[in-house]
């Protein structure tokens, strides 16, 4: 360890001593052959300050936070208790504190630890940035110390700000007659942790988040400021006593008011927009507050806002105002929803476009049932069985199975089952009901294959006729049993996660599946058996049972979508019709 | 023999038994008995003969013929065979690709526009100055500017065998247009690995270098050298659905960070729907991302491009038969459906087809331009044992070809090629027709190869076209007589195209077009004249209606002509057997192994396959001498789904110590054996009954078919493969 550690020393001396001189070219891209410019102290330093009263106005609603840190940072050179800052994602945290150090002046070194994913990554590249490395080809990329121990880390940790609190001292004294602005303000160095909530999930009992915290206390130097930044509250973390607790600075949400500020922040025509987000911001905010959610639903919107003007300079009257939102209107509702939305291409957009653009659109957009007959992606007919099967055996209880899919036949069976229905209807609909928020249940391998296989000794039945009218299409030769493969087309289902791969059961010790798939995708698929299986006499079973389905599921759209149910109902009579 | 009579004389040779009949696990257990009549004729030398028996030894005698040719032509034409097969499966590979190179290619340009695109909305934000690549903060704070530009390509396809070598190929394409690329499988993104794993690759991948530990800090400070930062960096992601979800999104929201110091573009095949990302990640991650959607060809339409380009490609010269064409059609339609398993299918075919056929090398001829001269100077080298069995094929025979010389076969072969060109023009002029009905090329195909449907046509004459109803040539005959105006027109100039080396179709296909060109005009001056006149009448527009159905008949009328005259499927062509592969068996066995019901077939009927004396005597009824396994799954037939152990294990007993059967069966066998049979039957003690019951059952534990007794229920196992 030491004497990987010990060469760079001189060499980061050098660079340091050489740094006063070209101050300056650090700022700009370097037009000279070598593409690195020396790594000089400059580097922890944010560069071109702002004034106070931009850094207020850059951050709407946020006035309070900034004034509190400030205090607690106090002025140049006077120490600092560990700061905690914490509040929702989205709030402006790190932003702040950036800009804050920005305002400043101050020598920084900022680590998250998202890019930082584990505890080696995060040592390491918090001493890159204080020893003033450069990963590059000629060293191979690699980082200036080999650090993995928390004990290691602290040790060079210790080093290196020693060096670079010297350093600042001895630039303080060069530079103070004359640039004073070019350097950082004061001989302190703050180390700032980004994303520390992610840290408790490295290894669950490392002590990593101990160190972070009992750094202040390890290190005992007044010149190291440390501030960690979490979307957590500090009630997450400590759990030792004797540790100095950092100061906790709370970022709260934005409310709606500052919201809408940060919103009408370089708009190119605030008042449109002004009228956009009176309509659009209360909806939304009871869902969100989060800035990033927000303005990622909000472009497309205003987008679809503007479409009816022809200049969007325009200042919206209130007839125009109330025009603009009778536009909108229909795709507020359907955004809620939606946190990912397809753009395609405008030059792939001609029909196949259309008819996929988003779930929500098709829906309304579609007049017949074309779209709905067919899964708009190729699945061999095996796996589409398999896949019914699995949704029954993940939908109903293992006790129906017998009764839906016994060889007896199908006669005395429907029998049984109108009167229970006459019944019972109701206990059936609590029964449905509780079966809906219990969501799939997992089911053993060999009960799929069962189902499976009642499913398919139908279906072949059926495509054997099938050949028949077709005049024998392949059917002798080339005739492959369904039932062939059926594990390969299970991965493959597993793989495309229609199908997913529980735990093992604690009592039998074998693997359970659960089927994932959605009711639409179902729907479609037993639609696409239902055709494939009509007019075939001896499928009343499994007609019955995946009718039964069918049932359900157009009760459960026909409240979304009138014309979709109407379609289904349709073909459910036809259906119906063929069987009777 | 019973397993217990291991030691017997067959012990002597158990090494080359086990080679010469290439056993299998199940057959080591069990050793057959040499057949009696061989035994008879073996006598003494028994050891040495037995190496030399091989399995199809009992038809040697029949098969010395045969064997002769094959003798012959090992030697003069199997080079020749060799030589033709690398050259015509070159040829057909290198046209798959190009096939299925052009099919995407669309699409890999559109992603390309996209990317660049892409790179300079990333570019705009904020130029980064190199001085500041190396923070390792965020320095812009615009939440659009932490949006990933994510490329979505749906594959269409939920098998991703295929699109591996489309989406390496769109790395290459990328590539070769300048962008940096890394192709990461969905294996990377696995929760053992964690980011980690991916981020190291993707490391390895742009930068060249293995780190120890992979810091994306480094791709920052590579990406920052001059060379590297004028040029986007593409990430293509394979398959997200099988991506493990947490380990997606985590490295989705460190990409985002990074995404102004870092361009990098993502692009993610999608195999199913485009509910899939929504599934998969969360929330956080999914409003990174800024998605676009592209589309590659279905497997369906690619399946159709490869059949128009290499099957219906005069110039080559392998075809497939009817039950051929059939078993990869149902094989891509219900089991598979990936054109790597279908061109897959289509080599082993190509490769049997020249192993199996003698005289296959003559199909290098179709390859060569002047394929006649080549096969005329080939014929008349022939030996006579290969022209006698080339006249011998069954299509031969059937047609009763005058003489056999090489020069018939020649002229045969030509015929047989100026059929089949005329075949695939029908077959495309089908497709054209079709295609606007969506009725697939692959359909057609099949169908128009299917003999028997030619034979009937053939048969009866007077019965017009006797099409089969509801066939897919049927329905696109159909579709012609509905076809609107301008898409017939544009229909038969494809046709006019098709139909070229047909010249009687060919003038009739131009007539059609002059006329509809005629009409055109006349529709034309028509509109002109009721625009002048201002009255457009209804008569003009009965009459316009009247001429394009007109030409509709007639367009359908003239392809009901060529399936009858030119849709003369390969199999009823004499010699089609050197251009065609029609062994269908040999395809399905390669392809599916459908182990499980093959084990249960084999257990069933075990003596099909050892083929001993002792068990084949008796059809059904289960006898001693029977393997101990397939006793034990025989009787487990009689139970349902649970077998109860004791039950079982007394019938077990009661059949293999069975004593009548086991005596009558006795008196049938060999001598030799029957002594050894009669000494030791009566005492196999309950211990050694009970470890072959054992033995027996864990075997069927160990192939699939049973399932340990549970706690609950410790006295039953229970069945666990169902049906046949």
């Amino acid at each position: 360890m030491d004497k990987e550690g010990t060469p760079p020393i001189p060499k980061r001396t050098t660079r340091s001593s050489s740094s006063i001189t070209p101050s300056k070219n650090a700022a700009k891209p370097p037009k000279t052959s070598d593409p690195y410019p020396p790594s000089t102290l400059n580097d922890l330093i944010f560069g071109q300050p702002i004034s106070l009263d931009s850094l207020l106005s850059n951050f709407p609603g946020r006035r309070i936070q900034i004034l509190e840190l400030l205090r607690l940072l106090g002025p140049p050179n006077s120490p600092l208790l560990p700061l905690f800052i914490y509040g929702g994602s989205s709030t402006g945290k790190t932003s702040i504190v950036l800009q804050i150090f920005r305002h400043l002046n101050r020598p920084f070194v900022y680590s998250s630890c998202r890019t930082c994913y584990n505890p080696r990554i995060l040592f390491e590249s918090t001493l890159n940035q204080l020893l003033l490395h450069r990963r590059k080809v000629v060293n191979g990329y690699s980082s200036a110390k080999r650090c993995e121990r928390p004990a290691d880390f602290v040790n060079y940790l210790r080093e290196a700000l020693n060096d670079v609190l010297t350093n600042l001292k001895g630039h303080l004294r060069k530079s103070s007659s004359e640039k004073l602005e070019e350097r950082g303000n004061g001989r302190m160095i703050y180390l700032i942790f980004d994303n520390v909530e992610l840290v408790r999930e490295w290894d669950k009992s490392s002590g990593i988040t101990h160190l972070l915290f009992e750094l202040y206390d390890i290190l005992k130097m007044p010149e190291v400021g440390l501030i960690f930044i979490s979307s957590t509250s500090p009630d997450t973390y400590y759990s030792s006593a004797g540790v100095v607790e950092p100061i906790p600075v709370l970022f709260p949400d934005y409310t709606e008011d500052v919201l809408c500020q940060i919103f009408m922040r370089n708009q190119a025509n605030p008042k449109l927009y002004s009228s956009f987000l009176d309509v659009i911001l209360r909806p939304f905010c009871r869902i969100t507050r989060r800035v990033d959610e927000l303005s990622t639903a909000f472009s497309p919107l205003f987008k679809k806002y503007c479409e009816p003007l022809s200049d969007l300079g325009v200042v919206p009257s209130e007839d125009m105002k109330r025009r603009l939102f009778c536009h909108l209107q229909p795709h507020i509702a359907a955004s809620l929803n939606e946190i990912f939305k397809f753009e395609s291409q405008p030059s792939l957009e001609a029909e196949a476009n259309k008819e996929k653009f988003t779930r929500k659109c098709n829906m309304r957009k579609v007049e017949g049932g074309e779209a709905f007959d067919e899964m708009d992606f190729h699945i061999s007919t095996s796996a589409k069985y398999l896949l019914i099967s699995a949704f029954l055996a993940s939908r109903n209880p293992a006790t129906l199975d017998a009764s839906l899919f016994d060889s007896t036949g199908g006669s005395d069976n429907r029998k049984r089952r109108r009167k229970s229905s006459g019944k019972s209807i109701e206990q059936k609909e609590s029964a449905e009901q509780e079966l809906l928020m219990k969501g799939p249940g997992s089911f053993p391998l060999e009960r799929l294959l069962a189902i499976f296989q009642c499913i398919t000794s139908v279906a072949e039945g059926s495509l054997e006729e099938d050949q028949q009218e077709d005049g024998g299409l392949g059917a002798e030769g080339g005739d492959i049993g369904l039932m062939s493969d059926v594990l390969l087309q299970l991965s493959t289902l597993c793989n495309a996660n229609f199908i997913s791969k529980g735990g093992s059961c604690p009592l039998e010790g074998s693997t359970r599946y659960r089927s994932t798939v959605g009711e639409e995708m179902a729907l479609k698929n037993s639609i696409w058996c239902l055709r494939s299986l009509m007019a075939k006499p001896s499928f009343s079973i499994v007609h019955s049972y995946l009718t039964g389905t069918l049932q359900k599921l157009i009760s459960r759209f026909e409240n979304d979508c009138h014309i979709l149910g109407n379609w289904l109902t349709e073909s459910f009579d036809c259906y119906v019709i063929v069987q009777i | 023999m019973a397993p217990s009579a291991t030691p017997d004389s067959s012990s002597s040779s158990p090494t080359s038994d086990n080679r010469e009949n290439n056993l299998q696990p199940f057959f080591v257990l069990h050793k057959a008995l040499p057949r009696k009549s061989e035994r008879k004729a073996t006598g003494p030398v028994k050891t040495r003969r037995k190496i030399d028996l091989s399995p199809a030894s009992p038809k040697s005698s029949e098969k010395s013929k045969a064997d002769r040719i094959e003798e012959y032509e090992d030697c003069h034409y199997k080079p020749l065979r060799i030589e033709a097969f690398d050259l015509v499966w070159s040829r057909i590979e290198t046209s798959i690709q190009d096939v299925l190179r052009d099919i995407n290619n669309n699409v890999f340009n559109e992603i390309h526009h996209w990317v660049s695109e892409s790179f300079t909305a990333i570019r705009s934000f904020e130029r980064p100055n190199s001085s500041k690549v190396n923070r390792l903060y965020p320095i812009v704070t615009d939440i659009s500017c932490k949006q990933l530009f994510t490329g979505l390509v749906f594959t269409k396809n939920v098998e991703f065998v295929d699109d591996l070598l489309t989406f390496e190929e769109l790395g290459l394409h990328l590539k070769s247009h300048g962008c940096h690329v890394a192709n990461l499988s969905s294996l990377e993104f696995s929760a053992k690995n964690g980011i980690g794993g991916c981020l190291k690759s993707l490391l390895r991948q742009f930068v060249r270098v293995t780190p120890d530990a992979a810091d994306i800090a480094i791709l920052a400070s590579w990406y920052s050298e001059r060379e590297n930062c004028d040029n986007p960096l593409v990430v293509i992601i394979d398959d997200l659905e099988r991506c493990n979800g947490s380990v997606l999104a985590e490295f989705l929201l460190m990409l985002s960070e990074w995404v102004v110091s870092i361009p990098i573009i993502l692009i993610m095949g999608v195999a199913t729907t485009v509910d899939a990302p929504r599934n998969i990640l969360p929330s956080n991650a999914l409003q990174r991302l800024c998605p676009c959607k592209f589309t590659l060809g279905s497997p369906a339409e690619r399946m159709d491009a490869i059949i128009k380009g290499v099957l219906l490609k005069p110039c080559f010269g392998f075809n497939v038969g009817y039950k051929v064409a059939g078993f990869l059609r149902n094989y891509f339609l219900r089991q598979d459906g990936t054109l790597t398993s279908f061109i897959r299918a289509l080599k082993i075919a190509c490769v049997k087809h020249f192993l199996a056929e003698p005289l296959s090398f003559l199909l290098e001829g179709i390859l060569d331009e002047d394929s006649h001269y080549f096969w005329s100077e080939k014929c008349a080298l022939l030996p006579e044992v290969m022209l006698k069995s080339a006249f011998d094929l069954p299509s031969c025979k059937r047609d009763k070809m005058a003489e056999q010389t090489g020069e018939n076969l020649a002229n045969g072969l030509s015929e047989l090629k100026r059929l089949r060109k005329n075949w695939i023009s029908a077959v495309l002029c089908l497709y054209e027709a079709g295609k606007c009905h969506k009725i697939q090329l692959l359909d057609i195909f099949c169908e128009a190869l299917d003999p028997d449907f030619f034979n009937k046509r053939a048969s009866d004459h007077q019965s017009g076209l006797g099409l089969r109803k509801g066939g897919f040539i049927c329905q696109a005959v159909r579709k012609v007589r509905d076809l609107p105006v301008a898409r017939l027109c544009q229909l038969i100039k494809i046709w006019e195209k098709n139909t070229d080396g047909i010249t009687e179709i060919h003038s009739k296909v131009k007539e059609l077009l002059s006329m509809l060109k005629f009409e055109d005009n006349d529709k034309s001056l028509k509109q002109d004249l009721s625009h002048t006149s201002k009255r457009p009448t209804s008569r003009s527009h009965l009459y316009k209606d009247k001429g394009t159905k007109a030409v509709n008949e007639k367009a359908a009328i003239l392809l009901e002509c060529m399936v009858r005259d030119y849709l003369q499927p390969i199999e009823c062509t004499p010699f089609h057997e050197i251009i065609c592969f029609s062994n269908v068996d040999i395809l399905q066995s390669a392809l599916i192994g459908d182990p499980r019901r093959t084990i249960q077939v084999d257990l069933l009927k075990s003596h099909n396959y050892l083929q001993c004396s002792c068990c084949s005597k008796s059809n059904n009824s289960l006898l001693p001498s029977m393997h101990d396994t397939s006793i034990m799954y025989t009787l487990a037939q009689e139970h349902g789904d649970l077998i109860n152990l004791h039950d079982w294990y007394q019938s077990f007993k009661g059949t293999i110590t069975c004593p009548t059967i086991k005596g009558k069966h006795k008196m049938k066998q060999s001598p030799l054996s029957k002594k050894r049979k009669t000494n030791e039957s009566p005492d196999i003690s309950e211990a050694s009954i009970q470890a072959r019951f054992c033995r027996a059952v864990t075997e069927l534990q160990i192939t699939g078919l049973l399932r340990m007794p549970s706690k609950r229920r410790p006295d039953c196992v229970q069945r666990v493969a169902f049906g046949l």
